[in-house]
């Protein structure tokens, strides 16, 4: 198998997240590496997915979990090599699996040799490629966004005393992207890694790259002109390959990443994660469809992105004080379960462990409009450790089977990067790739499966959308078309069982076959189609006119 | 479940689509088109305040209005409520409509409310009158809070009224519920109240609905039904209550409504009331009571006119109902000059009493001596504004206290015209 060729691939992706550090550990030393990852690529080719979105791998101090990169153009040594990470790409495009790895755009560790040059000296050549200042009182009013450890985005140093401008951890610097010369070197960066055949970055953090007084110094135009800028170029340079951004805006301030179809690929849909938790919950679809109603439109080749948890805490930013008390409440009623404006949690335990919900979720994740991204581990149910402090509760080895250290490595326990989950319901024991795959009706099968269906037809990743709004409000049901081509899909939220009445007048005619199942249903007549469906019941349906 | 066969199919399919509710609003109406778009959204606007995450839901039941007031209750979007209010709402907040069968009737609309309520499990319901001029969105919360936070299974309202407002429920409802059920619910009889599925299923099962009355004073058997059922009972002060429109002359409807459906729970109740030996008070959020003292104009000469009038024309009613001192007291205050006349406290009592014991007896048509006891309210009216021309707030609520009493007083006399039957 080879990659496709089509420059619109990432439309039709169904993306596997994974740290490398996290999912098999090769050589014994209690953390993951590449040649380990590579050795998992035929569980993941099986799994149906064919993009994976790598986390940072790069050399950097680990003060957060990667996202603190001290060299741009290498791997880390825990890791692997960088002939290491050429095989295990080649190995993955054999398979015709994408690689999308990370880039840290915004910031640096305070450990980079850029940052140490930097503040060296006010005379040193890259004293200016940070944000630098005497006074801790520019840009005012700019928000905190790591509320639970940082008090003031400004970090004073006693090396060049004078104080450094952060966004994030004080141990990440911003760089100043108000000069020539950063942006150059970016650039590079990213063509070091394009050259060598990734297919795609998810830039992180890319609201902040500028700053200007009187602004909060999130999306400013001038940032925008430099993602455009790396954009002309990876479109001149390197065409078919991807941008991913990574916004936690509101759909309206997310709107303008994509420009005219001439700045990012794709981008996270933020705000609408948190609403299918708060849907399912209120057992109502308003929170859904209402953020949908308010998501605008986007150029012809753009995409957005999907999810229901990564490796970051459940981000309760884009909601309302109302909603994230309803949020807290429902899904984080202890305060350790609880980080900045989020809740650091997994899927299957945030839904109890409840299969119809997991399911369900799973299946509104398919088939909304964008492309899915299925957190490791989630496929099989993984719970997390709110004992670990940050977000690493959600990092944990991956469980591969019931053995020694769940079949993650062959290191000593004491030697393993994180602990294994190991309480009696998540514990891996008891959840594992192994015994998933044995038993038919498995969450691991059933993703499987689903995964295998959305990918049975294009309209789920460039299919238009039509919302139905039945009078029950506890279904979500929306028609994807492309062409021809008609999907029904009808999620219930409650967790009782339902009966709808759809019109379908505009479908008179065709025959709904479950898509699961292959099954007939009744013609689409002129009268209100009626449907019941269980708990956290799903349909998906093609429409077909015979 | 029989409920289901009176809800008609379009309505079920409505209930169905809602399911279940942790709020319900019911709003009976007929024609309040000019009215109802407003207080639709200032429901909807209580309800996003008091129970932002509650399953909610507001049931129109109307009596066939032909003004358009069902399209304009489904028809007001939240959306409407949410900009000037500053309000999000979680959840779905449904807004459904159905049509009773037959003429509008206040017992047919709550019985409709009480199905729906009764179907989706709702667990706290007010009803709200459209009549109510000056309905506040707080009022949501003040009838549905103590039900679904609290544990009540009925809220009565107290209002701010004018101290000549209400003569009815001041002078008969509340002092004779009050001495009869041991209760002090200054508000027995009123269009807004809240209660609990719990005490709404009670009762739609329990109702006699078609017992000929035309639902009238439903929300008095209601209140007498939560008593007599020990339910948990409080009361809530909602502010000053205006009236869309007021109609003069509707007394006889009223005592049918009011004391018709006092006098019938009676029999029934006996086993209840005929063991209460004192009253007490309720739990209440804010004032029990509040008194407007400004002055009104009140035609008080034509209301003496029409006591003595009422006398002299219906003294053979009044002998099959009243005893031989009642009516001869009567007649001897009747022939009394506007100065000199009162109608005293204990002869209002012992009326009163009286015409309740006849109207078990079914001395003549029961609907007649409801009507014959108009002239005589009259009379008690004259004094009660005379009395209380310049009285202050204190001094009316003194005097109404006093008549209480009175009420409590002679409750044994009650009792014995009420055994001597037996």
């Amino acid at each position: 198998m080879s990659l496709n060729r089509d420059v619109l691939w990432y439309k039709d992706a169904i993306v596997y997240q994974v740290h490398v550090r996290t999912f098999h550990d090769s050589n014994g030393d209690g953390i993951g590496d590449f040649q380990g990852l590579e050795e998992k690529l035929d569980y993941l080719q099986q799994l149906g997915i064919n993009a994976i979105w790598l986390m940072p791998f790069f050399p950097s101090p680990l003060r957060d979990d990667g996202y603190d990169i001290a060299d741009y153009n290498a791997v880390h040594s825990s890791y692997g090599t960088l002939e290491d990470f050429r095989k295990f790409l080649g190995s993955a495009h054999d398979r015709g699996i994408r690689v999308i790895i990370e880039m840290v755009l915004n910031h640096t560790s305070d450990q980079h040799p850029w940052f140490q040059e930097s503040r060296s000296s006010p005379d040193n050549p890259r004293r200016d490629w940070y944000v630098w200042s005497d006074t801790d009182r520019r840009y005012k009013g700019v928000r905190i966004i790591f509320l639970d450890t940082e008090t003031s985005n400004w970090a004073w140093d006693p090396i060049s005393k004078s104080f450094y401008w952060h966004r994030f951890f004080s141990h990440q610097p911003d760089l100043n992207y108000d000069n020539p010369a950063v942006r150059e070197q970016m650039w590079n960066v990213m063509k070091f890694w394009l050259e060598m055949g990734v297919d795609g970055f998810r830039l992180d953090a890319v609201p902040y790259l500028v700053e200007r007084e009187g602004t909060n110094c999130e999306n400013l135009p001038e940032t925008h002109a430099v993602l455009k800028e790396l954009r002309r170029k990876l479109d001149e340079q390197f065409p078919g390959r991807m941008l991913l951004a990574e916004a936690n805006q509101w759909p309206a301030d997310l709107r303008p990443y994509f420009g005219d179809g001439d700045e990012f690929h794709m981008a996270f849909h933020f705000p609408l994660m948190p609403r299918m938790f708060m849907g399912l919950k209120l057992e109502d679809r308003k929170p859904i469809t209402e953020i949908l109603q308010q998501t605008p439109e986007i150029p012809a080749l753009c995409q957005w992105s999907l999810f229901l948890r990564n490796h970051d805490e459940l981000t309760l930013e884009m909601v309302t004080d109302l909603e994230r008390d309803y949020m807290y409440d429902s899904y984080a009623e202890s305060k350790t379960m609880r980080l900045n404006l989020g809740i650091r949690r997994r899927l299957a335990p945030l839904l109890d462990n409840d299969r119809r919900r997991i399911e369900l979720m799973n299946g509104m994740l398919m088939s909304l409009p964008g492309t899915p991204i299925i957190y490791y581990g989630d496929e099989i149910g993984m719970g997390d450790n709110i004992n670990l402090g940050d977000r690493n509760g959600v990092r944990t080895p991956m469980q591969w089977d019931g053995g020694t250290n769940g079949g993650f490595s062959s290191a000593p326990l004491e030697r393993l990067y994180s602990p294994l989950i190991q309480d009696p319901v998540y514990g891996y024991p008891a959840v594992n790739v192994l015994r998933q795959k044995a038993s038919e009706h498995s969450l691991l099968n059933w993703m499987q499966r689903i995964v295998t269906v959305r990918k049975s037809t294009g309209v789920f990743g460039r299919g238009s959308i039509e919302f139905l709004y039945p009078a029950n409000h506890r279904i979500l049901a929306y028609v994807r078309r492309l062409g021809n081509e008609v999907v029904l899909v009808v999620n219930n939220l409650s967790s009782t069982a339902q009966a709808v009445e759809l019109d379908l007048r505009r479908y008179k005619g065709n025959i709904p076959i479950e898509m699961f199942g292959g099954n007939m249903f009744p013609r689409v007549g002129d009268l209100p189609y009626l449907l019941t469906l269980g708990p956290y019941q799903f349909y998906w349906f093609r429409l077909r006119r015979v | 479940m029989a409920e289901e066969s009176y809800l008609t199919d379009d309505f079920l399919r409505q209930l169905v689509n809602v399911g279940e509710v942790d709020i319900l609003v019911g709003l009976p109406t007929h024609n309040n088109a000019q009215t109802i778009g407003s207080i639709v959204q200032t429901i909807q606007s209580g309800i996003l305040r008091g129970f932002p995450r509650e399953r909610a839901v507001i049931i129109n039941a109307d009596g066939g209005s032909r003004d358009g007031t069902r399209e304009l209750v489904t028809g007001v979007s939240i959306d409407d409520v949410r900009p000037a209010s500053n309000l999000h709402a979680l959840r779905t907040l449904h807004s459904i409509s159905t049509e009773y069968p037959n003429s509008p009737s206040s017992g047919a609309a709550l019985r409709t409310i009480l199905a729906a309520a009764e179907l989706l499990r709702a667990k706290a319901c007010a009803v709200l009158s459209p009549n109510s001029a000056n309905i506040e969105r707080e009022w949501i919360s003040k009838l549905l809070s103590p039900i679904y936070r609290d544990g009540f299974d009925l809220v009565t309202p107290t209002y701010r009224r004018h101290k000549f407002e209400g003569l009815l429920i001041t002078n008969l409802v509340y002092p004779m519920t009050r001495a009869l059920y041991g209760l002090r619910i200054r508000e027995a009889y009123s269009p807004e109240f809240g209660f609990s599925g719990r005490l709404g299923s009670q009762f739609l099962g329990q109702h006699a609905w078609n017992d000929g009355t035309e639902g009238a004073g439903v929300e008095l058997r209601f209140t007498l039904a939560a008593i007599t059922g020990r339910n948990l009972i409080c009361q809530s002060f909602l502010g000053e209550k205006m009236h869309v429109e007021r109609h003069a002359a509707d007394l006889v409807p009223a005592l049918r409504e009011t004391v018709g459906a006092l006098f019938s729970a009676l029999e029934p109740d006996f086993p209840v009331w005929s063991a209460v030996t004192h009253s007490q008070s309720l739990p209440t959020t804010g004032a029990d009571h509040e008194v407007i003292l400004e002055p009104l104009r009140v035609n008080r000469k034509r209301l003496r006119e029409m006591f003595s009038s009422g006398v002299a024309e219906l003294e053979s009613v009044f002998q099959s109902i009243l005893s031989l001192s009642t009516l001869a007291e009567l007649k001897r205050i009747a022939a009394l000059g506007e100065e000199e006349f009162h109608y005293p406290p204990e002869l209002w009592v012992r009326t009163v009493y009286e015409f309740a014991a006849s109207y078990r007896k079914s001395v003549i048509s029961r609907d007649h001596i409801i009507q014959a006891l108009a002239p005589l309210f009259r009379g008690r009216a004259f004094t009660f504004l005379v009395e209380n021309r310049n009285a202050s707030e204190d001094e009316v609520e003194n005097n109404i206290e006093g008549l209480c009493l009175e009420f409590e007083r002679l409750k044994p006399y009650l009792l014995q015209l009420w055994e001597s039957r037996e």
